[in-house]
């Protein structure tokens, strides 16, 4: 037995032990000692050796065994006490962060904002714009449209003779498909008793479709060329999302029939889940099966196409030929004059060009915002660390290691970059969520919307490197610079580097100029939509009640049939308590392809240009001015009287009345629908009613004529119910009048006008809400910059204040001083800014109303509120300076 | 095992081991010792077995070592034992003792023995 060790020989193996050289020691040491024993009992040393080796046994495997089990030993022993330091570590950077509470809540809220907004709104960008469409080689995919000269309408439809002219003549297509869409009245997958019949809209197209598109059905096959003709082409393809949700996902439902309209129909195929064309709602595809009349009208227009490129034929090339071949139609068919081809990228077609816009400003402004944070962040950083210079050059001096310093501060620029991006990524899920649901519904590919991994890793990235770069440069520079340098200036008071204070002032400039340009922008859309609230719809839009119904031909087949329902319901609904008065009209909101056609006026020859002027027609009931609040200007408005049997009658808008009778009255005159040849009946205008915005806010007037719905008796209509209160309160008593005449009869498009009104101007508001919380974010962001800035310069000059103080020196010319000098730094960056964002301006052109991207309002507005923002941020912390005590001042080091 | 020195389980292994520790740090070699002249030679610790069993003693707590100088100042490791070491051969002392005295009860009822 021995006593216990002395203690300095714990220290002989400092740099950790060596496990192996360790149990070699003890496994030797131990048979020594036998052998020692076995000598003493007088065995010679070999012996005494040998046979202390045999009664310890297999030394070897136990020796494995012992170094086995104490190098596992060790790791862990080293883990753990790498995990105590980390915890020391970030323990201290926590106490360090609660002791600056502003400056931590500030560098959080910085980057979480930064990198929750840029993720946010980076993921929507991705899924709507940057992802492809569900279609192989999209981007070989155009849409051809008409380009209507007549009207100035660029996408509008084929005559489907021009479309085959087209599709058999082009040498740049491999594929041309023609479709137009369609409602429908779907009964299906239930007996024939119990049946509610849903609204389903369908595509109808050309068997070529799926050839454009390059998908086919993953059960069953598509259609063939066969089946384009009437007769053959009872069948079906179903969407997926049909499939599930009406059959079950029934392998065997290839050869059922539904009942489309009344009209049985078989199922050939069920297409891939996440197959859209051409949206989302569309849910059954049907063969179009024209009569031979039909393929050959030339000025009858309601065709859609898309076209696949052929291969080795690039954009402009097929835009170049398709042109030619336009010119010539134009040339053999005198109803071609002033109607060309206009190819669009489908892909571009999809998302369309004002939200493309709008959602790259919407980039934009949030790399924007993104760039103001990492500037705050480093600011931050920079005169965090300016302020612990002289604590760490005093730790230094003390004997700390150098690279155990660096090592703190860099635990805790991690540490504030990890919280920091904790709570960004927390605020991207959040804002993500907000952001789909106010989006507006029609955004594209909307439900498909994650938070984008890639731009998620991108920004922390961004955030956690702007982090660290700006909080360990400094220190990696003052721990080099080491006792010497910063302690004499810590001794001396000093300002922090002159290099860094310029650094300082040029992330401020850059800052200001940033929020410039996002509240520039934000206040021209703001403005934008100013205008566009302040725009005369025409009519009062207020408690109205919207739903669409349309009738069965199969059912209704005689207009006196169609008639007599639409009699009984009027008369209906007008009896139903809180309802005041209701009436019809064929379309609420024009589309912007609305059917439309040329007019031929009675008794007057009539001007090459008046003879391609495009009317609208619209079938309305006598009462739907009075519902609407149209007023009316002269003659009179539809009586139950202009029936079938009475002379066939027409109201016109006042825009319409200007451009044909500029200077006489309209009343008496009549016209007929179609050119020179037009075989339609003639109508004399009996009425003028005031213009109405139809097609949206921020489109012109549009000429316009009115039939009554009982000379012109069309199969789908719209309710318009004007009610005495909530008009979507009136929904379910409404409806139950189309229940009591026919059970069989959906409704849909179930909708308030406001609403409705809303919703045409949701992406505009959408767009404002968005870049309006952005230019207020950046502007905070900026502020937080200035005052910071400031704050921290006027902090470091406490003494120099108080010498100056001290010499007779007013408190208002220090706050002169310290005020004209932020300012000046401010005045650059508004200068910048201003430049900038008349340069951005200019391409937000597509999203404006009523302004220009060189708004003098909106600039002098921006440059106030900068200006006011900016003296404010820099005077409360010069007021502070100027306050303090001379004596205090001179002694604060 | 070898027969002449009795079956030595894995748990007595461990009571052998801390009982020799109450009486102060020891190095591996000093506790065989112990043990063996404790017990005149009866039981003799199966060397091989007796420093795996201290690194098990050492993971449970009940024992800790450090590198020291021997009698013969030669570098050893010196086991002592802990708190918690005590407190587990306690309580093994005392299942020793019922079991060994149940042991003997029956060995001594008759019929004796021979």
């Amino acid at each position: 037995m021995s006593g216990k060790p002395p203690a300095w020989r714990r220290y002989v193996r400092f740099w950790g032990p060596n496990v192996d050289a360790d149990v070699d020691d003890e496994l030797r040491f131990h048979l020594d000692m036998r052998a020692r024993d076995y000598e003493t009992l007088g065995l010679a040393p070999d012996d005494a050796r040998r046979a202390a080796a045999e009664r310890f046994g297999d030394i070897h495997g136990i020796g494995d065994a012992l170094r086995d089990h104490d190098r596992r030993r060790e790791r862990g022993r080293q883990r753990r006490e790498y995990m105590s330091d980390l915890g020391n570590d970030l323990r201290y950077g926590l106490r360090a962060f609660t002791r600056a509470p502003a400056f931590t809540s500030v560098a959080l809220i910085t980057l979480a904002l930064g990198i929750g907004a840029t993720t946010a709104i980076f993921s929507v960008v991705n899924a709507v714009i940057l992802r492809p469409l569900p279609y192989p080689e999209p981007d070989r995919i155009v849409q051809v449209w008409m380009d209507n000269r007549r009207t100035g309408l660029h996408e509008d439809l084929h005559s489907f003779a021009n479309y085959a002219d087209l599709r058999d003549q082009n040498r740049v297509f491999s594929n041309m498909a023609a479709y137009y869409t369609s409602g429908y009245n779907l009964t299906a997958g239930c007996s024939e008793s119990d049946c509610e019949p849903q609204r389903v809209a369908a595509l109808f197209s050309t068997a070529d479709l799926f050839k454009v598109l390059r998908v086919g059905p993953v059960m069953g096959r598509a259609f063939t060329a066969e089946e384009e003709t009437s007769g053959r082409d009872g069948v079906v393809i179903i969407s997926h999302g049909l499939w599930t949700r009406l059959f079950a996902a029934d392998r065997n439902v290839l050869g059922r029939t539904v009942r489309l309209n009344g009209r049985e129909r078989t199922i050939i195929g069920v297409l891939p889940p996440g197959f859209t064309f051409p949206n989302r709602d569309t849910d059954i595809w049907v063969p179009m099966a024209l009569d031979p009349d039909s393929r050959q009208q030339r000025s009858s227009y309601g065709f859609w196409s898309v076209a696949r490129l052929r291969a080795g034929v690039d954009f402009p090339r097929a835009v170049s030929d398709l042109n030619a071949l336009g010119r010539r139609l134009e040339q053999q068919f005198p109803s071609n004059k002033d109607l060309g081809v206009y190819l669009v990228p489908l892909t571009e077609q999809v998302v369309g060009r004002t939200l493309r816009t709008s959602l790259w400003v919407m980039m934009a402004a949030v790399g924007a915002v993104l760039l103001i944070a990492c500037a705050n962040v480093a600011n931050l950083m920079l005169s965090r660390a300016a302020v612990r210079e002289r604590e760490m050059s005093v730790r230094v001096a003390l004997g700390a290691a150098r690279t155990r310093l660096i090592r703190q501060l860099l635990t805790e620029s991690i540490l504030l970059s990890v919280l920091g991006s904790a709570l960004g990524t927390g605020l991207a899920w959040v804002g993500l969520r907000v952001l789909t649901g106010l989006a507006p519904r029609d955004i594209p590919r909307l439900d498909q919307i994650r938070i984008d991994l890639g731009a998620l890793g991108v920004t922390l990235g961004l955030a956690v490197v702007t982090g660290i770069a700006f909080g360990l440069a400094p220190a990696l520079q003052s721990s080099r610079a080491a006792v010497g340098g910063a302690l004499r200036e810590a001794i001396r008071g000093g300002t922090g580097g002159r290099r860094a204070q310029r650094l300082r002032r040029t992330l401020v400039a850059a800052q200001i100029a940033l929020v410039v340009i996002l509240l520039t922008g934000a206040g021209l859309l703001i403005r934008s939509f100013m205008h566009l609230q302040r725009v005369d719809l025409g009519f009062r839009p207020d408690h109205l009640l919207t739903m669409r119904f349309s009738m069965p031909g199969a059912k209704y087949p005689t207009p006196q049939a169609r008639a007599a329902f639409q009699a009984t319901l009027l008369e209906r609904v007008r009896q139903v308590p809180g309802v005041q008065d209701a009436a019809f009209i064929s379309d609420i909101f024009l589309s912007a392809t609305p059917t439309s056609t040329t007019i031929t006026i009675d008794g007057r020859e009539m001007t090459p240009e008046e003879q391609n002027v495009e009317v609208p027609l619209d079938a309305v009931s006598p009462n739907y001015f009075k519902v609407m609040g149209i007023p009316l200007r002269h003659g009179r408005t539809f009586t139950a009287a202009d029936n079938l049997d009475a002379a066939q009658v027409v109201i016109i808008n006042e825009s319409m009345a200007r451009r044909f009778w500029p200077n006489e009255d309209a009343l008496g005159k009549r016209f007929r629908y179609g050119g020179a040849q037009s075989t339609a009946p003639l109508m004399a205008v009996v009425g003028v009613v005031g213009d109405m915005r139809r097609t949206g806010f921020d489109t012109p007037v549009r000429y316009e004529t009115f039939r009554p719905h009982t000379q012109w008796v069309v199969g789908s209509l719209t309710l318009v119910a004007r009610t005495a209160g909530d008009p979507l309160a009136m929904v379910a008593p409404v409806r139950a009048q189309f229940r009591s005449i026919d059970p069989e009869q959906p409704v849909f498009e179930i909708a308030s006008m406001d609403r409705l009104l809303s919703s045409m101007v949701a992406q505009r508001r959408f767009s404002m809400a968005l870049l309006g919380t952005f230019a207020a974010l950046a502007l905070a962001l900026g502020v937080v910059g200035v005052y910071g800035v400031t704050s921290y310069l006027v902090a470091q000059r406490t003494r120099e204040v108080g010498v100056r103080l001290a010499l007779g020196a007013q408190p208002g010319q220090v706050v002169g001083m310290v005020v004209r000098q932020g300012m000046v730094v401010a005045a650059v960056g508004l200068a910048t800014g201003l430049v900038g964002a008349v340069v951005a301006g200019r391409f937000m052109t597509g999203l404006l109303y009523g302004v220009g991207p060189f708004d003098i309002a909106t600039l002098i507005g921006v440059t106030t509120v900068i200006g006011l923002a900016t003296l404010v941020a820099n005077w409360v912390p010069a007021l502070r300076a100027a306050h303090v005590d001379p004596l205090t001042a001179l002694r604060s080091d | 095992m070898r027969a002449e020195t009795g079956d030595l389980l894995q748990g007595t292994l461990a009571i052998l081991i801390l009982k020799a520790l109450l009486g102060g740090p020891a190095h591996g070699y000093g506790i065989a010792r112990w043990v063996e002249s404790t017990t005149d030679d009866v039981l003799r610790i199966e060397e091989g077995s007796l420093y795996p069993a201290l690194r098990r003693l050492e993971d449970n707590g009940w024992v800790t070592s450090e590198w020291g100088l021997s009698e013969n100042n030669r570098r050893a490791r010196f086991y002592t034992i802990t708190r918690a070491g005590r407190a587990h051969l306690r309580a093994e002392a005392t299942v020793w003792f019922r079991y060994a005295g149940a042991v003997t009860r029956v060995l001594r009822s008759s019929p004796a023995l021979s």
